[in-house]
């Protein structure tokens, strides 16, 4: 027994003062591996009495369930130690960069253009498209502007040929639609169209957004309250303040140009609504009954409510954009404004 | 179209302000673009009369005035301007007077002598932008008025933007006639008679009645036109904007503006013989009173007379035959020109005028007589002369027709959306001069006044209701209308989701010009039809872009030149292979240049390169379901050697590739990679099919095979994929080696093959039959050995 507590009080010590993993490896070799002290002392069992044996036996065992309690203990603390200082030698500077693959963005345009896009698909708008270089009948004819019409004259036409334009508006995608598709219908044609014209307040292409509705009960009430709303969601201002004011456009009757009230001076009158305290942003009318008869609609039976938007004019006024030629310069500087 | 708040006061005179007037006028339709007033505020300066004017004892340049202000004792004011001379009528600005630059007149002691007011120039009230020396004014101007009320300067110009089917409102006239319909004031058309004797010395012929339904001309004999038009008169036209010339032409320019009626006096002393309104005959030109010589084309109206022709009908007069301030006898005319016969004629000869502006809009054709008999009435008035009684060439039956249009309650209600009270739309008819030939409790049969062109169908007549209802007041309603929900198939790609997935990988959109130049096209795409435009805004803006590539090659080199060195642009856009809608089709491109990453602290610079590109290209690309492919070719624009077709089912659908060294060097453009293809491919992908999922191991085999190194690995790979092996998954390139080890001309392509079954794990034997099937085929189809 005295060999025994000699062998666990030796143990006890060294495993305490062992400070790597291999040397705590030799300790449980030279205690309990196939040639250890306690070991040796169960190989000597048979040389003991009948009577000594268990008890012998028990007290071996108990040595051997202590020593290797220390040794996983002490296993245990070495290697968390080791954590300890493989983490402070892998520490980092957490307020470092990621690695950089830098996102892209939109122009200004498209985003202007996906977002009247998803607020007229609110009220159940399609968006429908139509080419750019167009024939004299979808962009003017169909649309009540025959030959010699002075509006003709007022659009700054591209020309091809005598018959062949590039569209000045994106009107003719009504004409477009309504030769394929029956009413009741809404869509808005979003694209690109051009005048012959360019200073510091035209480029010779630009973007607009035509709205249509055809159906047996609309009315020009429905067309205000729906411009309203969607002027009012676009600025996101619920008291924006609207006025509809009479207009010509020979493609709608009656005619309407709605102003909003001027969104950088709030209508006290400042350079931009050149002191009006208004700012026109759109056209609009009930469609004429010329333009659904070019399209074989009875025009007694249905009604058309059409807009068209300046979709530079949106995106100038919502993001203080002064200076329209920007859109079209490319320059990363600005574009990059709108990621 | 410039008009004078007064001026139209003297027609209807509303109890607002100028600028109330001109908010309605704008809310009636008739936009103001701008309401100035005529002159700046300034106050207590008069009419004055220099008595007497001496030199000043003390120096030289300036002058002693006594200077009667229609007060009890004369002013003295000295005076430096070198036109003071007495008897003069002047602007005095007297002790305790305002001017427009904030300057307060004082008693004043000049070298010693007191000084009682200031005389003023017209500039010095803000009236004229520079004068030189004082003003002198008209020798009955009445002494101690003030100025203000003298030169009527309590006015404003409103700008109108007359739209073009309000042709009637392009006179002083038709606004007033507005305004009345809006105030709900009387509007009375004056009467004008000038007296007349004796015919009309020379004959008048219409040969097309149908573009001149009606031409009236008199005589006025014994005119003088050398005197001076009156100040009232000279005022008013160049306050609206007309320029001064003599008495008979400047009294046109009045009637023009006053009524409406375009006119033009001959001087009858250049005519040959009777007036014939005719057609031009091939050959014929005309000097016209600009100056410029025109070759009269067919089908252009024209006044001539037995010699030659003498004014382009409803447009200009010609030089030969105008109205100068020596002539004494005149031929006046008053006519109705057909809008479809002047529409677009001026502007066929270059000309924009006020006559031609109007008569391609419509003028009153009832018009015509009363213009006349105004003219010859302030012709007589102003410069004598004896008028004949007019000569009329009126054919009724060419006039504009004016036809009854039946309008109800229901269809107003239908087109508004609310009620209008019958009382009040017939009176609103009544105001705006519309007749009511017949009418129910709710319906009506409206005939439109001959001013007004644009009122033809009942929509019109809605509109005019709408309007003096105002836009404003009319009530608003949510759309109520027929509705379904339209399917969206899931398996559509949106033009959003293709940039979205190009702006997730770094990709900025610009937006580049549909037209460019003739070089770019050129060097781009020489085989592509030219589709010109054959007005353009500039050489540079001239072709129809067939590809995209032209623009960002532009944006590139314009960033590059601003230090913007790093760059992914795409675009989205139509490009022109012709005129026809089926030609215009939807294309992305989209270019890369610079280095990978922006200089960051933890990724060394890397330059990009064709398989940066064409990464981006092929993660678009997997969101169809379709089978793309690469196959090397050559592109004028691109480098030889780094550029492939792209192929979908055995056609090519665009373009990827290094920019050529010669475009780069021609362009100094750096390295660009870029593609390019037709969006009407990538327009669905495919809908999820459930498989189930195998609960056996994978078993994979990585190969190396060499071959020869000009086989696309691409080939090899499709023709593994080809095999339909059973229990195939997936073969994946994972290295491409040539150098040392490898024989020269060669390649090694390792690739990874993986198996599973669904019915068990694999074992070593069944792999190994399916890995030398592969190398089999690759053998014989490739002559490429394991290495």
């Amino acid at each position: 027994m005295i060999v025994i507590d000699a062998i666990l009080n030796r143990a006890n010590t060294s495993i305490a003062k062992t400070q790597n993993l291999q040397e705590l490896e030799d300790l449980r070799v030279s205690f309990l591996g196939k040639k250890g002290e306690l070991t040796a002392l169960l190989k000597g069992l048979g040389k003991l009495s009948k009577e000594q044996r268990p008890k012998m036996g028990e007290a071996i065992n108990r040595a051997k369930v202590n020593i290797q309690t220390l040794l996983t203990d002490k296993k245990n603390h070495l290697e968390l130690v080791a954590l300890e200082k493989r983490l402070l030698s892998e520490k980092i500077d957490v307020s470092l960069p990621g690695r950089n693959a830098e996102m892209g963005g939109l122009h200004p345009i498209t985003i202007t253009l996906n977002r009247i896009q998803s607020l007229f698909a609110k009220n159940g708008f399609e968006v429908a498209i139509g080419p750019e270089i167009e024939d004299d009948f979808h962009n003017f004819t169909a649309l009540n502007i025959p030959q010699h019409h002075p509006a003709r004259a007022m659009h700054d036409t591209f020309y091809f040929d005598k018959n062949t334009v590039l569209r000045t508006h994106t009107s003719p995608v009504q004409i477009r639609t309504l030769e394929k598709q029956k009413p009741p219908l809404r869509i808005i044609a979003p694209g690109r169209v051009y005048r012959c014209d360019s200073d510091i307040t035209h480029t010779p292409m630009f973007h607009q957004v035509e709205g249509l509705i055809v159906d047996k009960h609309a009315n020009f009430a429905q067309l205000k309250g729906l411009l309203i709303d969607f002027l009012r969601a676009y600025f996101e201002q619920e008291d924006l303040k609207v006025r509809f004011r009479p207009s010509y456009f020979p493609f709608t009757e009656p005619s309407a140009e709605a102003d909003i009230e001027c969104v950088i001076c709030h209508g006290v009158g400042c350079r931009v609504c050149k002191k009006t305290g208004w700012l026109e942003v759109l056209g609009c009318g009930v469609v004429h009954p010329n333009v659904l008869s070019s399209v074989n609609i009875d025009p007694e039976i249905y009604t058309g409510l059409a807009f068209g938007i300046g979709i530079e004019r949106l995106a100038m006024l919502r993001y203080g954009v002064n200076d329209l030629r920007l859109f079209f310069e490319n320059d990363s500087r600005f574009l990059r404004q709108f990621r | 179209m410039n008009i004078l708040s007064n001026w139209l006061r003297e027609w209807v005179n509303p109890n607002v302000t100028d600028e109330a007037l001109a908010e309605q006028l704008t809310m009636a339709g008739l936009e103001v673009d701008g309401i100035a007033p005529i002159a700046p505020a300034f106050k207590g300066v008069v009419v004055g009369y220099v008595i007497s004017c001496e030199k000043h004892a003390d120096a030289d340049k300036l002058n002693l005035c006594q200077v009667d202000v229609g007060e009890a004792e004369n002013l003295q004011i000295i005076c430096g301007a070198k036109n003071i001379r007495s008897g003069l009528k002047v602007i005095v600005a007297t002790v305790g007077a305002e001017l427009p630059d904030g300057l307060k007149i004082k008693k004043a002691k000049l070298r010693g002598v007191e000084s009682f007011g200031m005389i003023c120039s017209e500039s010095e009230l803000g009236i004229t932008d520079s004068s030189e020396g004082i003003a002198e004014l008209e020798n009955d101007a009445p002494i101690g008025q003030d100025i203000r009320a003298y030169l009527n300067l309590d006015d404003h110009i409103i700008e109108l933007d007359v739209t073009p089917n309000r042709g009637d409102c392009f006179s002083v006239l038709g606004v007033a006639r507005e305004l009345s319909a809006h105030y709900n004031l009387a509007f009375n058309l004056p009467e004008f008679e000038a007296l007349a004797q004796g015919d009309c010395a020379i004959g008048a012929s219409v040969s097309d009645t149908q573009a001149c339904p009606k031409y009236l001309t008199r005589t006025i004999i014994g005119i003088d036109n050398t005197v001076k038009t009156p100040k009232w008169m000279a005022d008013k036209l160049v306050r609206s904007g007309q320029q001064l010339h003599s008495p008979v032409v400047d009294i046109t320019n009045f009637v023009l503006l006053e009524l409406g009626q375009p006119m033009h006096g001959f001087d009858l002393s250049k005519l040959e013989g009777d007036i014939k309104v005719r057609m031009a005959k091939s050959g014929e030109q005309i000097e016209l009173l600009n100056e410029i010589i025109v070759k009269l084309k067919e089908d252009t109206l024209v006044i001539a007379d037995g010699g030659s022709v003498l004014a382009i009908a409803g447009i200009m007069g010609g030089m030969s035959s105008a109205t100068q301030s020596n002539s004494s006898n005149i031929l006046l005319e008053s006519a109705f020109f057909e809008p479809i016969s002047i529409a677009g004629k001026a502007r066929s000869y270059g000309l924009h005028t006020e006559s031609s502006l109007r008569f391609e809009r419509g003028v009153d054709f009832n018009m015509t007589e009363l213009a006349m008999e105004r003219a010859t009435q302030l012709i007589v008035e102003i410069c004598g002369g004896q008028a004949s009684k007019i000569n009329a060439c009126i054919d009724k039956n060419a006039l504009p027709k004016l036809k009854p249009i039946s309008i109800n309650q229901e269809k107003i209600q239908k087109i508004l959306g609310f009620a209008l009270d019958s009382d009040w739309i017939e009176q609103k008819f009544i105001n705006l001069g519309f007749e009511i030939s017949q009418k129910t409790n709710n319906s009506w049969v409206i005939i439109p006044p001959s001013f007004r062109f644009d009122i033809r169908i009942p929509v019109d007549l809605i509109e005019e209701l709408a309007r003096l209802y105002g836009y404003d007041k009319l009530p608003v309603q949510k759309l109520s209308l027929e509705s379904s929900i339209s399917t969206i198939s899931e398996a559509d790609i949106s033009q959003y989701d293709i940039m979205q997935s190009l702006v997730n990988r770094g990709y900025q959109e610009v937006i580049t010009y549909s037209f460019i130049s003739e070089k770019y096209q050129n060097l781009i795409s020489p085989e592509a039809k030219k589709i010109r435009l054959s007005n353009p805004i500039s050489a540079d803006m001239s072709i129809m872009r067939s590809s995209l590539i032209s623009g960002l090659l532009q944006t590139v080199e314009s960033n590059q030149r601003r230090g913007h060195t790093d760059a992914r642009f795409f675009e989205i856009g139509l490009c022109f292979d012709g005129i026809k809608a089926d030609e215009q089709s939807n294309k992305l491109a989209a270019i890369v240049t610079g280095n990978r990453f922006s200089p960051q602290w933890s990724v060394d610079l890397q330059a990009l390169d064709f398989f940066d590109i064409k990464s981006d290209l092929e993660s678009l690309l997997s969101l169809t379901d379709a089978e793309f492919s690469f196959e090397a070719a050559q592109h004028v624009a691109l480098q030889k050697g780094q550029t492939a077709k792209i192929i979908l089912k055995g056609e090519q659908v665009g373009w990827i590739g290094a920019l050529s060294p010669i475009l780069q060097k021609q362009l100094s453009l750096p390295e660009c990679y870029l593609f390019e293809i037709d969006l009407a491919n990538i327009k669905s992908g495919s809908i999820a099919q459930y498989k189930p999922l195998s609960s056996y191991q994978q078993s994979g085999r990585d190969i190396a095979l060499v071959l020869d190194e000009n086989i696309p690995v691409a080939e090899l790979i499709q023709s593994i994929k080809a095999m339909q092996q059973q229990c195939f998954i997936e073969v994946n390139l994972f290295d491409v080696y040539t150098g040392e080890g490898v024989e020269l001309g060669k390649k090694s392509v390792a690739l990874s093959l993986t198996y599973q079954s669904p019915e068990g794990t694999l074992t070593e034997t069944q792999l190994n039959v399916k890995v030398d099937e592969v190398l089999a085929l690759m053998q014989t189809q490739y002559s490429a050995i394991l290495r």
